[in-house]
């Protein structure tokens, strides 16, 4: 039944000429924000009787009819203690006043009353959520706000306390989960490699013939684009291949993972993981000049092979361990890599908790594989968290705030603070005198600016203060406050002698600036400390009428001590809503996966913050975590694979998919724990293995009928390139690639017409790609408004959301960017310049050479004759061009 | 291989004809798109029918970028006059995006009555006026932010955060094209530049990226990439790509049954068709002069919006899914776009000089030529603006009420649907959300929108999250 109709009838139950049964299809929430796992309406079923006409003559009493319906129903969420959408119903006066949404209570008339229409279910969502009011009592609500709304009797109602939220216990056998037990590790079926042992096993259940092992030239391809993401020089691929020694392709490995280069690729996995950018987003899309710091210390933790609970601990909790390092301090900026909306969160705080979700967010699908932000506004549909385990784990975080880490020494960075505030009060005693000089010129230039304002305005600020009327002070704040004289103007106007003075000021001004102490480095992360101070950052002019913190406290930004630092209050958020604060939270986990009694807090000795993110990453990083460990392996897998052994790398739980392989999971992730969480050995185990080294080049009916899908690896699975990757392929081949390792972020041309699609945030580039532009694209400015054309058309995935497994996609604008854009056009030149060069006017050798350099082989001879033929007729640059078009280019196998 | 080269040459035959499949469908249908597309969260996804006969089969979106005001286009407010100058009392905290509240400001511009249905409408429109008639006018429709961007994310994907995918895509990806030669879903923003938010506005969000909005200009070649440099001769350029499909083939070949390689080689004969279809698709030279005159293409202040009118009926015309137009480019804010901070008269009486002729060629156009029955055209912007003034005439942002209309797709016309309180403040009457517009322009293409699903994190996303009602005047037949 549609609204419209409903209306119409409930009008006439309101009048009283029948009874109507109402349909109202309410959504549990006012705005969930794509939180809820599942629909989630109620059906819920009015039913109306109206009541005899007569009654409309029946007088209403607050106190006997409508206090106990309160009692038992609105002021649950609408009270004293918890005021969903900013609602008190306790008194009259806090009645009319209404709420976020405006007045909600008209008396005398009731059909303009929004708690008769929400109640009543012609306002949506109906009210009580969840519930209905008996007929009569709507009915009753009807008559007492058409008869004046009295609030006779108790003029305070008995305080309510917040409706309790029910402890819902976690059923004990949802531990039984697979993914919910620790792992287990299994002796393997068999000798030689584990994970062959475990493959095979598999296959023979099935009938299937695993496929024989690649070329070795396939091979050396395979681990370099693995590996470090670029393809292997003629040289690289020369050196393996004439390695006869029985542990050449161990010491491929190794050779590979030394390289800086290893850091590069991983990292660059981790950061769809960490949703990283080096902008705010949203409408100015503000830089985030130290972002690539973080960039830089995921690469070089990778490179270091940090152990990952070691790189865990930094992220989440690096200003709280017991040794803090400048890397520690950068690496908090993990938490840091939400898109930003951008105006003050103390006057907006609704954009903190989603924030705040969207850390969760990414704890819980990146580390534990777990849709834990699912649980914001309910119980999870599907897996056993609940919604205080959410608001516990927002707890653990909830004391965070942005702060630029200072990455010098202590005293370096003390003595930079000190400086600056000795320049800041200078120059602030300085401009202050100058104002006062220039004051009377303002005093006499401002009317004349008013007189630019339309003659109500004009009016009001003509009109004394006293006589203004309540609409003039409006339009007279709403320009005095606005309106600014600049300096130019008031020195055309003023003395000569107060000319002379003002620009002796300024002269003076400038020298002091000039002793201001140059920047120190700092890291763009996270401390403790209380949201409601946080000074402004670049956007966070106060929204003017916003600039009153409402929340204030004794307090500072960030806790200089003595004593101990308090985490702000958080509560639960009842539906989810900002607005309708449940019990305040204490620090937590998610119970279902908790084994043992853990700690909540582990307040570092200085005191300075709560201890609550370590405690929070030491859950995460114990052995005693079933998920953190399993996620990590299968993410390692799925890099090396095409797939992980659980095909939803971010979601293990009961909408994921089982694990093809349940018990070489287990065992890896055991291994993994057990060999020191070194990302570096998970790579040697499986690089190492037949299941690794099988081809990809390989079909048999048999195993195809049993498993399509390949799902249980009876071949190498090949597949297409990251975006990065085919854009670093390109440079490698065509000699142009500037392999400079880390730094600030590269700006690679953009065409015009895209830029202007997006006018806010920086955009750096040269006119020419040259050099500079030529480094690997993990050094790309990562523009969150603006992500690189080029990499995009391949997939980037969103960096806004964390993301394990990218898409891949086949579409005709792929071929066009490849066919047409002139980074590849360029590249294309570069690669036949250097084909020429090396085999000056030798078709054979430069077709030899190409195939060299973009495919690792040299031609067969079809091959050889069709770029032959080509050649006698076309260009160079033309075959240079196709090589970088091939499938074999575009793919590993 | 047989029935492929085959189909190769059935591919490069001319622009016109082949209808009734989309690309990502007719890749679909051949298994040429099957590689399970591994998306974000891991299943696959795959293009589908309508779930029932659909109204529309085309979207043409109307968006002014920077958010008109309705109490100054088409939601007469009396009651400003009335309490000219004093202030809006009565409804809680007053929010505004800048400065502080002013008092209640009348409109500058005079209403009458258009149309047998007699609708209300501004005199800064009347020849969009003209199709009273024609129009389902919402004026109870109500968003979540006041911040330019989020609400532009808004009505773009039903959420005011970065990430999701747009209407456009999903679109797209439930139906899409009848046309291959042509992209699904198509941009063209104002040239002054893009609107606010950028291309996080058709963005695919997690769903692949050929889900995406590809940008069509209103001049030069249409889309980047489109065609190579002019140092590339058309001969080189075909010289290239025969050595490529021989070379793809022959390395196909050892792939047996891998579809995901084949779909590349045809991606390739795709792109090529695309090279020259599309420019022919915008083409609008190829109009008659009187076609270009009645979208205002004489007039250099209709021109730039009337053309991007006249490329979006060529684009329907030739089975595009969903064209996205934006007037109002972030040049300079309060001059470029409908954003009237400074001075509500001078702002809307301009921009609506740019858009009044085009929008009501566009109308009679498509009414002429037939297509008004197979196609909804929506006219919005990203909120309304407030019944208050800012600084004396201008004013500032409202998400609590917005005029949005829709036209086409067999609507009744002539209607009024909703009502917003006496000041315009706040929507009253039949409060209507983004996610109910959505669902209802889902239903017009025929689709359910709670059906319309892609796994996502584990869960079956929608564009319209868990909500969403039909909106009944306007899905009723």
């Amino acid at each position: 039944m549609h609204r419209l109709n409903l209306a119409t009838k409930l009008g006439i139950a309101a009048k009283g000429i029948g009874c109507t049964i109402i349909e109202v299809r309410e959504p549990t929430r006012k705005s969930c924000q794509n939180r809820l796992a599942t629909e989630l309406r109620l059906l819920t079923t009015v039913l109306i009787c109206a009541a005899a006409a007569s009654a409309a003559d029946r007088q209403i009493s607050f106190s006997k009819d409508i206090q106990p319906v309160f009692q038992a129903t609105c002021w649950k969420c609408h009270s004293l203690a918890v005021q969903s959408s900013g609602l008190d119903l306790s008194s009259r006066e806090s009645a009319l006043k209404g709420g976020e949404g405006g007045v909600v209570m008209v008396p005398g008339n009731a059909t303009k009353s929004r708690i008769y229409r929400m109640a009543a279910g012609l306002d949506k969502p109906a009210m009580p959520l969840g519930g209905k009011l008996k007929a009569e009592d709507i009915e009753a609500i009807r008559l007492w706000i058409d008869q004046g709304a009295v609030w006779d009797g108790a003029v305070k109602p008995l305080v309510t306390e917040a409706s309790p939220v029910p402890e819902s216990p976690i059923p004990p056998e949802a531990r039984n989960y697979w993914a919910f037990r620790k792992p287990v590790r299994e002796t393997p079926p068999g000798g030689g490699n584990p994970i062959d042992a475990f493959v095979h096993k598999e296959l023979q259940a099935k009938g299937i013939k695993p496929a024989p092992p690649a070329s070795r030239a396939t091979l050396v391809r395979r681990a370099y684009l693995d590996l470090i993401g670029l393809p292997p020089t003629p040289a690289q691929t020369a050196e393996f291949l004439n390695d006869r020694a029985p542990d050449a392709w161990e010491r491929l490995i190794e050779r590979l993972l030394a390289s800086p280069h290893y850091g590069e690729r991983w990292g660059r996995h981790w950061f769809d993981v960490a949703r990283y950018a080096d902008s705010n987003g949203f409408e100015h899309d503000f830089d985030r000049p130290n972002a690539w710091r973080y960039r830089d210390y995921v690469i070089g933790a990778f490179n270091k092979d940090t152990p990952y609970n070691q790189f865990l601990r930094e992220q989440i909790a690096g200003d709280e361990l017991e040794t803090v390092t400048p890397e520690s301090l950068v690496a908090t900026g993990f938490l840091r890599n939400y898109a930003k909306v951008g105006y003050r969160e103390k006057d907006n705080p609704e954009n903190r908790y989603e924030y705040l979700d969207d850390m969760i967010a990414t704890l819980g699908r990146g580390v534990l594989g777990l849709t834990v932000q699912c649980a914001r506004c309910h119980d999870h549909k599907f897996d056993p968290i609940r919604q205080m385990d959410y608001y516990r784990l927002q707890a653990s975080l909830f004391g965070y705030v942005e702060v630029d880490h200072p990455l010098t020494s202590r005293s370096e960075a003390d003595e930079y603070e000190k400086k600056t505030a000795e320049v800041d009060a200078r120059v602030g005693e300085l401009r202050r005198v100058l104002r006062a000089l220039e004051q009377p010129y303002r005093d006499r230039l401002l009317p004349a600016k008013y007189a630019k304002f339309p003659q109500n305005v004009q009016d009001a600020i003509a009109t004394p203060e006293a006589q203004r009327t309540p609409g003039q002070v409006l339009l007279a704040d709403q320009v005095i406050r606005g309106v600014t004289v600049s300096s130019d103007e008031i020195d055309r106007t003023m003395e000569p002698e107060d000319l002379k003075e003002k620009r002796r000021l300024s002269a003076e001004i400038a020298q002091v600036e000039k002793t201001r102490p140059k920047p120190i480095p700092v890291a763009a992360g996270i401390t403790d400390g209380d949201y409601r101070f946080t000074p402004d950052g670049p956007g966070d002019e106060p929204a003017p009428g916003k600039g009153v913190k409402r929340e204030a406290i004794e307090g500072s930004f960030l806790f200089r001590g003595p004593g101990r630092y308090q985490t702000p209050p958080s509560y639960l958020l009842i539906r989810g809503d900002v607005n309708s604060k449940g019990p305040q939270m204490q620090p937590g986990f998610v119970e279902a996966i908790t084994y043992g009694n853990p700690p909540v807090e582990l307040p570092p000795s200085s005191g300075q913050t709560s201890g609550r993110r370590r405690a929070l990453a030491e859950w995460l990083v114990s052995p005693d975590n079933p998920l953190t460990a399993r996620v990590m392996v299968n993410r390692i897998w799925h890099h090396h694979f095409g797939r992980g052994l659980v095909s939803t790398i971010d979601n293990f739980g009961k909408m994921g998919e089982a694990p093809s392989h349940p018990e070489l999971l287990d065992w890896l992730a055991v291994e993994f724990m057990n060999r020191g969480w070194s990302v570096k050995t998970m790579h040697r185990l499986i690089m190492t293995s037949d299941t690794y080294k099988m081809a990809s080049e390989y079909t048999d009916a048999n195993a195809m009928a049993k498993d399509p899908e390949n799902r249980l690896l009876w071949r190498y699975g090949a597949r297409r390139l990251d975006a990065e990757i085919i854009r670093d392929s390109m440079l490698a081949v065509s000699g142009a690639l500037n392999l400079e390792v880390g730094g600030r972020p590269v700006f690679p041309k953009i065409q015009a017409e895209v830029l202007a699609s997006m006018q806010y945030g920086i955009w750096k580039q040269q006119k020419e790609d040259g050099p500079e532009a030529w480094r690997r694209s993990v050094y790309i400015y990562r523009k969150r408004g603006l992500p690189l054309p080029m990499l995009e058309i391949f997939d980037l995935p969103n960096q806004n959301i964390s993301c394990g497994a990218r898409n891949v996609s086949t579409v005709p604008t792929q071929a066009l960017a490849l066919m047409n854009d002139d980074f590849v056009l360029r590249q294309a030149q570069l690669f036949a310049n250097r084909l020429q060069e090396a085999a000056p006017n030798d078709p054979s050798k430069q077709v030899d050479l190409a195939y060299q350099l973009a495919l690792n082989r040299l031609p067969d001879a079809l091959e050889r004759k069709l770029a032959l033929d080509f050649l006698a007729q076309h260009k160079l640059v033309g075959l240079a061009h196709v090589m970088f078009n091939l499938n074999e280019f575009l793919y590993v196998r | 291989m047989k029935r492929f080269r085959s189909r190769r040459k059935f591919l490069f035959e001319s622009c016109g004809g082949i209808s009734g499949l989309g690309l990502a469908l007719l890749l679909d249908r051949d298994g040429l798109l099957a590689a399970p597309p591994v998306d974000c969260a891991g299943k696959s996804s795959a293009a589908r029918k309508p779930h029932f006969e659909p109204r529309a089969k085309s979207v043409i979106s109307l968006f002014m970028s920077g958010g008109v005001s309705h109490v100054d286009t088409f939601d007469p407010k009396p009651a400003l006059a009335k309490y000219a100058g004093q202030p809006l009392t009565g409804k809680g905290d007053i929010v505004v995006r800048q400065g502080n509240p002013g008092p209640l400001m009348p409109s500058p511009f005079s209403f009458r009555k258009y149309g047998q249905s007699g609708m209300d409408i501004s005199e800064i429109f009347p020849q969009i006026a003209s199709h009273a008639d024609d129009l389902a006018l919402m004026r109870s429709v109500k968003g979540q932010s006041n911040d330019h961007v989020q609400a532009h994310y808004e009505l773009a994907t039903g959420m005011i955060r970065m990430g999701f995918p747009s209407i456009g895509s999903w679109v797209t990806y439930g139906l899409g094209s009848e046309n291959q030669n042509l992209p699904a879903f198509v941009v063209i923003y104002d040239a002054h530049g893009g609107p606010f938010g950028g291309p996080a506005n058709w963005g695919s969000g997690f769903m692949p990226a050929s889900y995406q909005g590809t940008v069509l200009r209103p001049s030069g070649m249409p889309i980047i990439d489109l065609q190579p440099p002019p140092d590339v001769t058309p001969v080189e350029q075909r010289a290239g790509l025969d050595l490529l499909m021989k070379l793809n083939e022959k390395d196909a070949e050892k792939y047996p049954g891998n579809t995901e390689l084949t779909a590349r080689i045809e991606s390739y004969e795709l792109a090529y068709r695309m090279q020259s279809c599309a420019p022919e698709a915008v083409d609008v030279t190829a109009e008659t002069p009187a076609t270009r005159k009645l979208y205002g293409l004489d007039d250099p202040v209709t021109e730039p919006f009337g053309r991007q009118c006249l490329m979006a009926r060529r684009l329907v015309e030739r089975g595009v899914r969903f064209v996205q137009l934006y007037h109002g480019g972030l040049g300079n804010q309060n001059v470029d776009t409908w954003d009237a901070h400074t001075d509500v008269k001078d702002n809307h009486s301009r921009h609506a000089a740019e858009v009044d002729r085009p929008i009501s060629g566009l109308l009679t156009d498509l009414k002429a030529s037939g297509l008004m029955d197979s196609t909804l055209v929506v006219w919005q912007g990203e909120f309304g603006r407030m019944p208050i003034s800012q600084r004396g005439v201008g004013r500032d942002h409202n998400p609590g009420a917005m005029s949005i209309w829709m036209a086409g797709a067999r609507i009744r016309g002539g209607q009024v649907i909703g009502s917003s309180d006496e000041f315009g403040y706040k929507a009253e009457e039949q409060p209507i959300t983004i996610h109910d517009l959505h669902a209802s322009i889902l239903n017009l293409m025929g689709m359910d929108h709670t059906k319309l699903t892609y796994r996502f994190n584990g869960r079956d996303m929608r564009l319209t999250d868990v909500y969403g009602d039909l909106i009944p005047q306007i899905v009723r037949a």
